[in-house]
């Protein structure tokens, strides 16, 4: 899961991406809003976390900018103003939710894995569930029937990016491009490895191979 | 302070009914001497006739009876005659048994009554010298006529002077509620602002009264300026706190602190106090209360929005439903009625299993805001907690609260009154009513609107 972090308070972002970064997101991080409104509007992120209170150019511009760009990403929006009014008003301006500060980082993660399920039209359930498979967000470790497998970070991520996208047929590049942050290496040999380790802990059927085209998550149920 | 209407007709009233009277007055006596005077030219005729008549006879003076006017030969014809001379006097026949006044100066006497008759005479005394010796002449006119003739002028004049006082009346109300209709016009802007109706005076008015509407337009931009420039100010001031403190909560939740759990504990609860002080007393800064009279809420445009937030925050499982009259405005500010509503809904909204139902009606007295839930509801008991008086958001248990303290705030600073009760949907009812916003100068709204 690929986020875009605009903030232009340091410390409260630093704050944010070693949480996040903990949480297996792949973060990217602005301070400006005229830059993220570029950069929002050209990589293919999976969410984005806005405040408000940006200099240059208002958080509520940029996202307006952006849904009038036809940008459809959700965003969830961060900002220490918690007026019933002015949520109303980022809600009309194309938000998906609404976080005011200061807030727990539990908090921030729940919705932001909620949002996540949310756009892809899965039901609001503390577990994420997808061909009989289990994932437990806050422990990191997937859950087939009664048995617990415990996964690496690395193997987290992919496994909770083909659950929430299951049955869809996945490039090995669109991975690398929704995994790792723009400043990391994508090296397609990286995902192939974790998606053999992922293989090997769930079982060869787990994740189907097709030929010229990439990766199609097919769960165990089948 | 008494009408300007009222205070011109009185004044008008007093100063015609003095001038008229004594113009009314003056005119008649002026007229009633003239008359006088030409009656007395008939009378001084009269008694020359009489000395004329008188003839020296063979035993003294005689009166020739045929040069009299057979008026003096009739009783009480109301032409009358005395003459005195040194021998003796002669009476006039008509005269009868009645004994004329007899006034002690020569002239013109009027107001004299005729003993036992009711006529009042106007006389004629006259001296002459004839024949070498003198003779006084009385002559006397019956005067009642002229004088009824008179009264009757009077009342007539009284009458055609009551008619035109109210024909004037009359014409100087048309003219005075033209000329005040500007005013009036104004006093209904300033009723429909304090309704929420408008948000300025309309600005073409007489010269007058342009600057009195002027100010007030100039002063409720300013207030409403103010107004938002104050809670931009909080608004920043709220920004520039809270990114700071997101950071501490994060950190104290973060794993530095794992080794030293009293510090963390501590950490924690400082900083939820920090916050839910903030939070409550930024919000109580925000409120306008009455500030602002142009304020108003748009029920039809602004719920929806209300409503898509609402299901944003709580998911699409819970089936928000509204009963508002239609083109209803609640006089009050925007942003307060957002956030009034928009807790207790949030709150209702958290509780509830399927069902979140607003009502806003607008009764005789107020309006009356209704929000039903079918939650669990909360025990008799326990509901005089969660409003009750001098309870505060900081004394009530965290995660427990019900965030219904900013909404006593707004209720209280427009003296309304809020209640909980048993929803039919079988949670909890939440019954705001607020107070019709009447303006202090005005004495009612009802009576506002009728013109005196």
């Amino acid at each position: 899961m690929r986020l875009l972090l605009v903030e232009d308070h340091v410390p409260l972002a630093d704050e944010l991406i070693s949480t996040l970064g903990r949480q297996g997101y792949a973060i990217d991080w602005l301070t400006d809003g005229r830059d993220a409104i570029h950069q929002g509007a050209i990589e293919p992120y999976d969410l984005i976390v806005l405040d408000l209170g940006l200099p240059g150019i208002p958080g509520l511009e940029v996202l307006q900018k952006w849904r009038s760009a036809g940008l459809s990403t959700p965003v969830l929006i961060l900002t220490a103003r918690a007026s019933w009014a002015e949520r109303i008003e980022g809600l009309k301006a194309g938000a998906d939710d609404y976080l005011t500060k200061p807030f727990h980082p539990e908090e921030l993660q729940l919705r932001i894995q909620a949002l996540l399920r949310r756009v892809r039209g899965l039901a609001n359930q503390p577990k994420l569930e997808a061909a009989g498979l289990h994932l437990d967000e806050g422990r990191q470790c997937v859950s087939r029937g009664e048995e617990d497998i415990q996964l690496t970070a690395a193997e987290f991520r992919l496994l909770r990016y083909f659950m929430l996208h299951p049955g869809q047929i996945l490039s090995k590049s669109h991975l690398a491009e929704h995994l790792y942050d723009g400043e990391n290496e994508r090296d397609s040999n990286v995902i192939e490895v974790h998606v053999n380790h992922l293989r090997r802990k769930l079982g060869r059927a787990v994740v189907e191979t097709r030929r010229g085209q990439g990766y199609r998550f097919a769960g165990t149920g089948e | 302070m008494r009408s300007i209407q009222r205070r011109l007709s009185l004044g008008l009233i007093s100063v015609l009914l003095i001038v008229g009277l004594i113009l009314a007055q003056i005119s008649l006596w002026l007229f009633e001497v003239g008359l006088q005077r030409y009656l007395e030219s008939g009378l001084r005729n009269e008694s020359e006739l009489l000395l004329i008549a008188l003839v020296r006879g063979p035993d003294g003076l005689q009166l020739d009876e045929h040069r009299l006017s057979p008026g003096y030969q009739r009783p009480y014809s109301g032409h009358y005659f005395q003459i005195n001379f040194d021998q003796g006097h002669w009476r006039s026949r008509s005269l009868w048994d009645l004994e004329l006044p007899h006034p002690g100066q020569p002239g013109l006497h009027a107001d004299l009554a005729l003993e036992k008759t009711d006529q009042s005479l106007l006389l004629l005394h006259t001296d002459y010298r004839k024949f070498g010796q003198t003779i006084s002449i009385t002559v006397a006119q019956d005067y009642t006529p002229v004088r009824d003739s008179f009264a009757l002028v009077q009342r007539i004049g009284l009458g055609l002077g009551l008619m035109a006082l109210i024909l004037i009346l009359v014409l100087q109300r048309v003219t005075v509620r033209r000329a005040l209709r500007p005013l009036e016009r104004a006093r209904e802007q300033i009723f429909q602002l304090q309704q929420g109706q408008r948000s300025q005076l309309d600005e073409r008015v007489p010269v007058e009264l342009e600057p009195l509407v002027a100010q007030i337009n100039h002063l409720l931009a300013h207030t409403e300026d103010s107004l938002k420039r104050s809670r931009n100010a909080l608004g920043n001031l709220g920004h520039a706190l809270k990114t700071p403190l997101a950071v501490l909560m994060s950190l104290a939740e973060g794993d530095k602190l794992a080794g030293h759990p009293h510090v963390r504990d501590t950490l924690r609860d400082q900083l939820q106090h920090i916050q839910q002080r903030l939070e409550r007393e930024l919000n109580r800064a925000r409120l306008s209360g009455d500030a602002l009279p142009g304020a108003r809420f748009d029920c039809a445009a602004e719920i929806p929005g209300l409503f898509s937030t609402l299901r944003m925050i709580h998911g699409e499982h819970l089936e928000l439903s509204s009963e508002i009259a239609a083109a209803l405005f609640l006089p009050w500010d925007r942003e307060d009625i957002l956030e009034l509503l928009g807790n207790v809904m949030d709150n209702a909204c958290k509780w509830a299993d399927s069902q979140v139902r607003l009502t806003i009606a607008k009764g005789t007295e107020g309006y009356c805001l209704l929000i039903d839930d079918d939650g669990p509801g909360i025990p008799l008991q326990h509901r005089d907690e969660v409003i009750g008086r001098g309870n505060r958001l900081d004394e009530q248990v965290t995660g427990h609260g019900l965030g219904l303290g900013i909404v006593k705030d707004i209720v209280e600073a427009w003296d309304g009154r809020i209640q909980l009760l048993d929803s039919t949907m079988g949670g909890l009812q939440v019954r705001i009513d607020l107070p019709e916003r009447v303006s202090p100068q005005l004495p009612g709204a009802e009576s506002a609107r009728q013109p005196s």
